[in-house]
């Protein structure tokens, strides 16, 4: 498990830790682990191009693993967008009778 | 599925080129990148049929049917995905809410463009629809524990549902949602490489 800058972290902790028992109170829903929130920011880091490829994967901070998830996501929703408008072009343009067509109604029936 | 997909269980699944690629990656009938895939072409295959192309080749469509399919387009990528988990997840849950709520809107006003994925949510827009959106912005700065940390109240606005989550539920729940984008993101590129440009 990689080693966070232990102070920030354990900052954020305490005070997601009476932010989950504020919640539970009013929602009944158990609290969570010191170690789990841990655990799962760590995994978050892990799944990130920008934290996964850099050579501080160690020392990064939560607040920065939260902050590159929320930009990772804003750039995969961009992708989409891209992506979404290349495929309207495409089936503009494409024929239904063409090879590839033939191919992807192939995969569907 | 076709028999003949039994085929394409290559290794090598890089070399291959992309029609291969994408039977090749839908051989596996359970994983989710092929029942979203199958999902998803499914519903291209409608849009497509219920959006002729114009008699004459030379000109495309107008902007404003090239815009609107663009929508429908990336909208079946959301629900199909989000389908395609199913109710696993509360994420997907309330993704298909949401979808199911703005065709409503789009139904009624039809001038409405489709909700936005991924900004920050919008109340409904009645009356009292603006001023419940600026109490919102006030209670997440006052009110959060991670003041001075804005990165977890930005997740909750990202991830679908994720306002009401526990932190511990956020952190997963956004997990599975990045990876989800990813094979969503992969699965429209193979397709979109299919066909020569």
């Amino acid at each position: 498990m990689s080693a966070f800058c232990n102070t920030g972290v354990a900052r954020y902790i305490r005070m997601s830790g009476r932010r989950s028992s504020r919640q539970s109170s009013s929602s009944g829903s158990p609290s969570i682990s010191d170690e789990q929130i841990i655990e799962l920011v760590s995994k978050l880091s892990r799944m990130l191009p920008e934290i996964r490829n850099s050579r501080q994967s160690s020392k990064v901070s939560a607040s920065k693993v939260l902050q590159e998830t929320c930009n990772y996501i804003r750039n995969l929703h961009r992708e989409v967008d891209g992506l979404s408008d290349r495929l309207s072009q495409l089936l503009a343009t494409i024929d239904a009778e063409s090879p590839e067509a033939a191919i992807i109604r192939s995969l569907i029936e | 599925m076709p028999s003949s997909s039994s085929s394409f269980l290559n290794p090598h699944i890089s070399s291959m080129n992309p029609p291969v690629r994408l039977m090749a990656s839908c051989t596996t009938p359970c994983s989710l990148r092929t029942r979203f895939a199958l999902r998803f072409l499914k519903t291209l295959v409608k849009i497509k049929r219920s959006s002729p192309p114009p008699p004459s080749s030379s000109s495309n469509s107008s902007p404003e049917k090239t815009r609107r399919r663009t929508q429908r387009i990336k909208r079946a990528a959301y629900s199909s995905m989000a389908r395609a988990v199913g109710r696993r997840r509360a994420w997907s849950q309330a993704l298909m809410l949401k979808l199911k709520f703005s065709v409503k809107r789009t139904n009624q006003h039809p001038s409405l463009s489709p909700t936005k994925m991924g900004g920050p949510q919008k109340a409904p827009r009645k009356a009292g629809g603006r001023i419940l959106v600026i109490k919102r912005k006030n209670s997440l700065v006052k009110g959060s524990p991670w003041r001075g940390c804005s990165g977890v109240d930005e997740l909750r606005r990202l991830v679908p549902g994720g306002e009401s989550m526990g932190l511990g539920v956020l952190l997963e729940e956004t997990a599975h949602f990045v990876r989800c984008l990813e094979t969503q993101v992969s699965v429209m590129r193979s397709i979109a490489d299919c066909f020569p440009c």
